[in-house]
């Protein structure tokens, strides 16, 4: 949580930067900065859909024997990622507009965001539909698990098997970031401020979460002592 | 175990020979929907992406219509305890599992010849589509047959069915039509390692499903 806090001193700079330090970049201009937004969000959906990941196979493996509310942690995760992941949809889509012309291109990159969406879409659904059910956990755990699988085919895999509109700058062969050191060095105190951004609001969700369990069990033992 | 896996293949074959569910509402699904694209083109020539675009719908929502029996009918008739008492986790899957690739390759082995008889659709290489459409269909049957126990536990709703088996099945269908393009444009070998890939999706899923389905189907 207190790691999480340092997002205010951190986001307020990385804003500055990307609005006021960093250069605009050749022929693009000042369109551009939205790469220090959109980059940085697409990466905290990553991130948080990895955890929701992480979480999921603790609860497998744990079942709350010895951690309680695995999976509900899993969920807010992967319910942030999502919302992080349609920020980076928005704003590449207008980065599109104005770069190629048009908001949607099935570029690959393209693709594998709208696959994301759809997956964890699902998985938000089937919670909903398993709601009060006695297993929800370990079914919507084995699905984001499931999910997770073909993540990598998408995200890492297909933009590199069909031509890509997207710039190579950031991932390409030679795993260099190709931008000059003044943007390099924005990108990456937006991308640290993102991720301190969803370390934030995991923590408060998850302590909402386990605020919530408390008072379900304090209510549980009242009407175990009628 | 293979004993159980064999007595458990041998027992839904049986309920499935005598009532025919799944088989024919996904063939009924797969039929009408056939003679539905081929009523409404009226003869005019598709474009292969065309075809290969619909073949694969068609088989997608039939697989959608008769993959989930195999688990909703040991829930619906209440033997899916009595299965999980006298069964390991391992051995049902496994029979369900081989039930399901089947079904599906049983199911496409019809469909597949319907659409392009209705259809008139010119293929530049048999050979390629056969192995597409059984590679594809299989790593589709053995992509949805975890999820199909899930739904089953849920309370098996068809909807929700779709709804999560589509992600999960997306970059097979992807791969499945870019496939078939080939298979009706291009000649042999045209791209082959795709197949290989459905092959390996398919060997990767199943082992994960194998992984994962003991916590799916024990209560405990």
């Amino acid at each position: 949580m207190i790691f999480g806090r340092l997002v205010f001193i951190v986001m307020p700079i990385a804003i500055y930067l990307a609005m006021m330090w960093a250069p605009p970049a050749a022929i693009l201009g000042d369109t551009s900065r939205i790469v220090y937004f959109h980059v940085p969000v697409a990466w905290g959906g990553v991130l948080a859909f990895a955890v929701a990941a992480v979480y999921s196979i603790l609860y497998l493996k744990d079942q709350n024997t010895r951690w309680t509310c695995l999976d509900e942690k899993a969920a807010n995760s992967a319910a942030i990622g999502l919302v992080f992941i349609i920020l980076a949809t928005v704003t590449g889509s207008l980065w599109a507009k104005m770069s190629w012309g048009s908001y949607w291109n099935w570029d690959p990159r393209e693709t594998s965001i709208a696959f994301l969406l759809l997956v964890y879409i699902a998985f938000l659904s089937l919670r909903s539909v398993l709601n009060e059910h006695p297993r929800r956990g370990v079914i919507s755990s084995v699905y984001l698990i499931m999910a997770m699988v073909t993540v990598p085919f998408f995200v890492f895999v297909a933009p590199r098997i069909k031509n890509s509109l997207h710039p190579d700058t950031l991932i390409n062969a030679q795993q260099k970031m190709q931008m000059e050191p003044t943007m390099r060095i924005t990108l990456l105190v937006s991308a640290a401020a993102f991720t301190l951004l969803y370390v934030y609001i995991l923590a408060i969700r998850n302590r909402i979460t386990m605020a919530e369990h408390k008072i379900d069990e304090y209510y549980e033992t009242l009407e175990n002592q009628k | 175990m293979v004993h159980d896996i064999y007595r458990n293949l041998k027992k839904d074959l049986q309920v499935e020979f005598r009532n025919r569910s799944s088989f024919n509402v996904a063939f009924a699904f797969a039929g009408i929907t056939t003679l539905a694209v081929s009523l409404v083109a009226g003869g005019s020539p598709l474009s292969p992406l065309v075809h290969a675009l619909m073949l694969w719908i068609i088989l997608f929502f039939s697989a959608m219509n008769g993959l989930l029996h195999i688990f909703t009918r040991e829930e619906e008739e209440g033997t899916a305890l009595f299965l999980m008492l006298n069964t390991g986790a391992e051995a049902v899957f496994a029979s369900k599992l081989i039930f399901n690739v089947v079904l599906f390759l049983l199911l496409e082995a019809l469909v597949t010849p319907l659409y392009l008889f209705f259809l008139q659709v010119p293929v530049a290489s048999i050979l390629l589509l056969v192995l597409t459409i059984a590679a594809g269909g299989m790593a589709i049957a053995c992509s949805v047959t975890l999820l199909a126990a899930m739904v089953a536990k849920a309370g098996g709703k068809g909807s929700l069915f779709t709804v999560i088996s589509f992600p999960i099945i997306l970059p097979i269908l992807l791969v499945n039509i870019t496939t078939t393009l080939a298979a009706l444009e291009k000649p042999w070998p045209g791209p082959v390692s795709n197949v290989l890939f459905l092959l390996a999706f398919s060997t990767g899923v199943t082992v994960l499903s194998f992984l994962l389905f003991h916590f799916i189907w024990q209560d405990t």
